[in-house]
């Protein structure tokens, strides 16, 4: 009790005291004036008042502030209750304690990804991504820095807008260079964003397109673990890329960038040497490489902006109509859905793993509902008792919803402490790649509202329903009454039927959205992706980031591929700059002579630039024409190789050799056509692709090697030989092609891995659900059923009677379910890939699976009666 | 059933009774829950003897109601008491309760003076 008495009780149980002893004294007084002795007057004074101890409990009573007081006697009384079935009160919990965890791990997955888009940035929720062109999934920088500055400087709906543009590069000057993960940023980067350096200062808006000296600002975690927390580091010079460059400033702990997922460690301006002139003076090909992100002014709508961009756009397509052929009209995203980074495939997932994770939460709750209606059922004559006594309706509610309040209070403790390690489980999902993925789910207060909210409403379904019913029972029918009519009558029976259909409806979308899910997972895995992921071994040699010069970096080449070649093992070797399904691609513009674009078509392609034997390694068969060979080099006519898509949109019912298409402004001859494969997603749609000659184009340094044995054998030894060429040469990224392959079906993973979990739940809860309740019918009917058998009804009979309501309950249920499903996996079909959603073989397993489940839950209660002695069972009242 | 119990039901018995009496009590001036008693009892020549466990309760719900306020002051004969005052809500309800418990005396005195042929009993 110490904990429910506060202060102000105190005073007031004080005052009462003094309040009677005035009265007491008051009447002594008078009796003494009258005459009495005192202690005659004392002890008459008393027996007038009757009993204190009396008096002050009734009037406590009318206080009514001791609800706190009340409340306590109401819990323990709830607790003393839950510790009579302990069976009953842990595995409630522990039901709804998974349940809730399922819940709050998802919602922590979405809250440190979609709803935490940009780590350290002020109010997220006024920024939006910007887009051109064509809406689609994971899209390549959309803004030429001409085009981004008209944007920025003209717009009347924005307080900033910033643009970026996210690579890698290495920091040399230590023993061994490091690759790092840069933007470059415009100057107002961080100032859009909301972020305070944590030391020296960020770019000055002067500083933007070619600032007096190279500066950079550092990460925290890069200052931490490369810089060793120098707090004198502001002033002094690294090397990037054998570059000097100027530290100016350290950005706050926790800050990565403005790409959702995806980690920065350093940041410069757009052209920090002063090298890239033409990409700063350009409004078209290379020149297109700026991700933008806006914040709105304050009171504007997304819609409005949009209007906004687009006028200006339109502008600036009238000025440079060469420079924006195809779509040009501007999107804006909220970044928690933002196309560009990983929220895009974030948006597609998780908030349908939530709405399933908040169907187990409902399944749990009519399961615990079951249990505790059934246990209200045994509970009747405690319940009749207290009410002839007294207590009214509404108390008796209260104090039953209060028990299933305080379960799910402790099964929400409970989870609170599981999805404290659960969030962080997301990250097991994202196989070791080259992308910066730095994706996790974060447990904070928003978390931790979610759990109490769940759990609440939880106890409140749980309890509140059932009560509601029981408490419906007349008093005094139910201490009349025999206990062998103590059967729960017709509400109670109805409402457990109610609850077990429910399950059953409940728990077959589960199954059947698993059940597409895992088929999904294996048909992506058995697709074709119209290339050789075995027996393949990739390399990234960081050549162009670490400072040689051009004619150094084609000579390394060159020495790479003699070396790689001439190792035991190797069976082809060749470069790419690009590996398929890794979520990257690479898109340009590209301008097909001879072919008129319908309006508002996206003249975008992919491209690849790869080495000649690139397409025999991969086992990509080339159509027609001619692969690359090692004469298609820098002096030599720029050539391409088309994929079939490509071929078939541009030049339809034509030859596509000797074609040319202009990219870049560049002309490019189609000297071959090869298959198409996948690029980025087995269940994407396919995009043009055209691939140039490594020694035309290539840009980064990827070894592909297609191997004997086993890839991973072979991956020292390359390692090896292009050190021995330079052992400043930075190798990374060496990993089979299988492995780096597996990034494009993460997703459909970590679908088929919690709808498969969950759908397993649900289908354990769905069978314990009927299994209990027919026990229990069954187990109140054994003085019927011996009764029949003494009659004469055969162990048949008694199957029957006792199967018959299991299977109609099961029936409904699943048609219920059936209609739900169809309902629910319309929502789920563009997660799908090689099977419908409403895909007759796995529905109809999933509901023979339930089915024959559930019959089995019924058939053992059923054969327990069945065998039952009928002489003890009449006995059994 | 306990003496608790006895306390309540007698309270519930008067209800409406015994908040009319203190209201109309209070009505002179602010009174102490002896003072109360005392004047209830001179008033009716020691026909009402209210209990204290009917009374503290009865003063205790009326000042959650908000018909009474209460302050601690020295008495006449210099006893610090709890005095309770009558509030303006106080005296509408004092006014409600005066017409419900008129119409009451009526409706049982219609019923207790009625012609002794015209009842059965």
């Amino acid at each position: 009790m110490k904990w429910f008495s506060n202060f102000g009780l105190q005073r007031r149980n004080r005052e009462l005291q003094e309040e009677i002893d005035a009265h007491l004294q008051m009447a002594i007084a008078d009796r003494v004036e009258r005459g009495e002795a005192e202690e005659t007057a004392r002890q008459a004074a008393a027996r007038e008042f009757g009993n204190v101890l009396l008096v002050q409990d009734v009037t406590r009573q009318m206080w009514g502030g001791g609800w706190f007081e009340q409340l306590g006697r109401d819990v323990r009384y709830a607790l003393r209750q839950l510790r009579k079935s302990p069976g009953f009160t842990i595995t409630a919990t522990a039901m709804l304690a998974v349940a809730i965890c399922a819940n709050s791990t998802v919602f922590s997955w979405i809250d440190g990804t979609m709803l935490r888009p940009i780590p350290g940035a002020r109010d997220t929720d006024d920024l939006v991504s910007l887009q051109r062109g064509e809406r689609n999934f994971s899209p390549t920088p959309p803004f030429s820095y001409l085009d981004y500055r008209d944007l920025r400087e003209q717009n009347h709906t924005f307080t900033g807008i910033l643009a970026y543009h996210h690579d890698w590069i290495t920091l040399t000057g230590g023993a061994q260079p490091e690759r790092v993960y840069i933007a470059n940023v415009s100057a107002n980067y961080f100032d859009v964003l909301g972020i305070k350096p944590m030391l020296g200062r960020f770019f000055l808006s002067e500083e933007e397109t070619r600032p007096a000296i190279p500066s950079v600002v550092l990460s925290y975690s890069l200052w931490k673990t490369r810089y060793a927390e120098d707090s004198a580091i502001v002033g002094k010079s690294i090397e990037i890329a054998r570059h000097p460059v100027t530290v100016i400033g350290v950005a706050p702990k926790g800050v990565v960038g403005a790409m959702p997922g995806i980690r920065e460690d350093l940041w410069v301006t757009l052209d920090p040497l002063g090298t890239d002139e033409w990409r700063m003076t350009h409004r078209s090909g290379a020149a297109v490489w700026l991700n933008v992100i806006g914040r709105l002014r304050p009171g504007v709508s997304r819609g409005q902006a949009a209007q906004d961009l687009d006028t200006l756009m339109h502008n600036i397509v009238a000025a440079y109509p060469n420079d924006h052929l195809g779509a040009n009209q501007i999107t804006l995203d909220p970044m928690w859905r933002s196309p560009f980074g990983a929220n895009g495939y974030m948006a597609a997932t998780l908030p349908v793993l939530l709405a399933f994770a908040a169907l187990v939460l409902l399944l749990t709750c009519a399961n615990v509902a079951t249990l505790t209606l059934v246990r209200f059922v045994s509970r009747r004559r405690e319940l009749a008792i207290r009410q002839s006594l007294g207590a009214n309706r509404i108390q008796l509610v209260w104090q039953m919803v209060l028990e299933g309040m305080v379960l799910s209070i402790v099964a929400g403790a409970v989870a609170l402490v599981l999805t404290s390690w659960t969030s962080k489980t997301f990250a097991w999902f994202f196989p070791a790649n080259s992308n910066p993925v730095i994706l996790n789910g974060s447990m904070d207060d928003k978390v931790v509202v979610g759990i109490a909210v769940s759990s609440l409403l939880a106890g409140m379904l749980c309890g509140a329903l059932p009560a509601w019913r029981s408490s419906h029972a007349p008093a005094i029918e139910v201490l009349k009454a025999e206990s062998a009519s103590i059967s729960g009558g017709s509400r109670n029976r109805k409402l457990l039927s109610g609850l077990v259909v429910a399950q059953i409806a409940l728990s077959l979308p589960l199954l059947i959205c698993s059940g597409l899910f895992l088929r999904t997972l294996r048909n992506l895995a058995s697709a074709n992706p119209g290339f050789e992921q075995d027996h393949i071994l990739t390399a990234s040699v960081g050549l162009n980031i670490v400072g040689y010069s051009h004619d150094e970096v084609q000579v390394i080449r060159h020495k790479i591929l003699d070396r790689v070649s001439a190792l035991p093992g190797v069976k082809v070797a060749s470069f790419t700059d690009w590996i398929p399904m890794t979520l990257s691609h690479k898109g340009e513009d590209a301008y097909p002579e001879g072919y008129v674009p319908h309006p508002h078509e996206s003249l975008q392609v992919y491209h690849a630039e790869v080495s000649p034997r690139y397409f025999e390694s991969l086992h990509i068969p080339i159509l027609e024409g001619r692969e690359f060979t090692p004469d298609d080099d820098e002096k030599a006519p720029r050539v391409l190789i088309v994929d079939q898509t490509a071929a078939r949109r541009y030049w339809p019912g034509q030859d596509p050799l000797g074609k040319n298409l202009r990219i870049w402004g560049r002309r490019f001859t189609v000297v071959g056509v090869a298959r198409n494969s996948t690029h980025m997603l087995v269940n994407e749609s396919p995009e043009p692709m055209v691939y140039m000659s490594f020694f035309q184009q290539g840009y980064e340094t990827i070894v592909q090697v297609e191997t004997e044995g086993n890839p991973v054998d072979l991956a020292p030894a390359v390692e090896n030989a292009i050190h021995e060429i330079d052992t400043r040469l930075p190798v990374f990224d060496v990993r089979p092609m299988r492995e780096s392959t597996q990034m494009a079906s993460s997703f459909a993973v970590i679908q088929s891995a919690l709808a498969g979990m969950f759908a397993l739940i649900g289908l354990v809860l769905a069978v314990t659900g009927i299994y209990g309740v027919v026990a229990y019918r069954t187990q109140m009917r054994t003085h019927e059923i011996g009764v029949r058998m003494a009659l004469g009804a055969s162990r048949v009979d008694v199957l029957r009677l006792v199967l018959s309501q299991g299977v109609w309950l099961t029936g409904v249920g699943l048609a219920l379910g059936l209609a739900f499903a169809l309902g629910l996996t319309r929502l789920i079909a563009r997660l799908l890939y090689g099977i419908g959603a409403n895909d007759p073989v796995t529905v109809a397993s999933v509901v023979t699976l339930l089915g024959a489940m559930s019959l089995l839950a019924c058939y053992l209660p059923a054969h327990r009666a069945m065998r039952r002695n009928p002489v003890t069972a009449i006995r059994e009242l | 059933m306990n003496e608790k119990d006895q306390y309540k039901n007698r309270i519930e018995l008067l209800q409406g009774t015994l908040d009319m009496l203190i209201l109309q009590t209070l009505q002179w001036g602010p009174q102490h829950g002896y003072g109360i008693v005392q004047a209830l009892r001179l008033q009716t020549g020691d026909v009402l003897q209210v209990e204290t466990g009917s009374l503290y309760p009865a003063l205790h719900r009326l000042e959650r109601q908000g018909w009474v306020q209460s302050e601690w002051k020295q008495s006449e004969s210099k006893q610090k008491a709890r005095y309770y005052r009558i509030t303006a809500k106080g005296k509408k309800q004092l006014a409600r309760d005066l017409g419900r418990w008129e119409r009451i005396v009526e409706a049982i005195g219609a019923v207790m003076y009625v012609k002794p042929k015209e009842s059965e009993s």
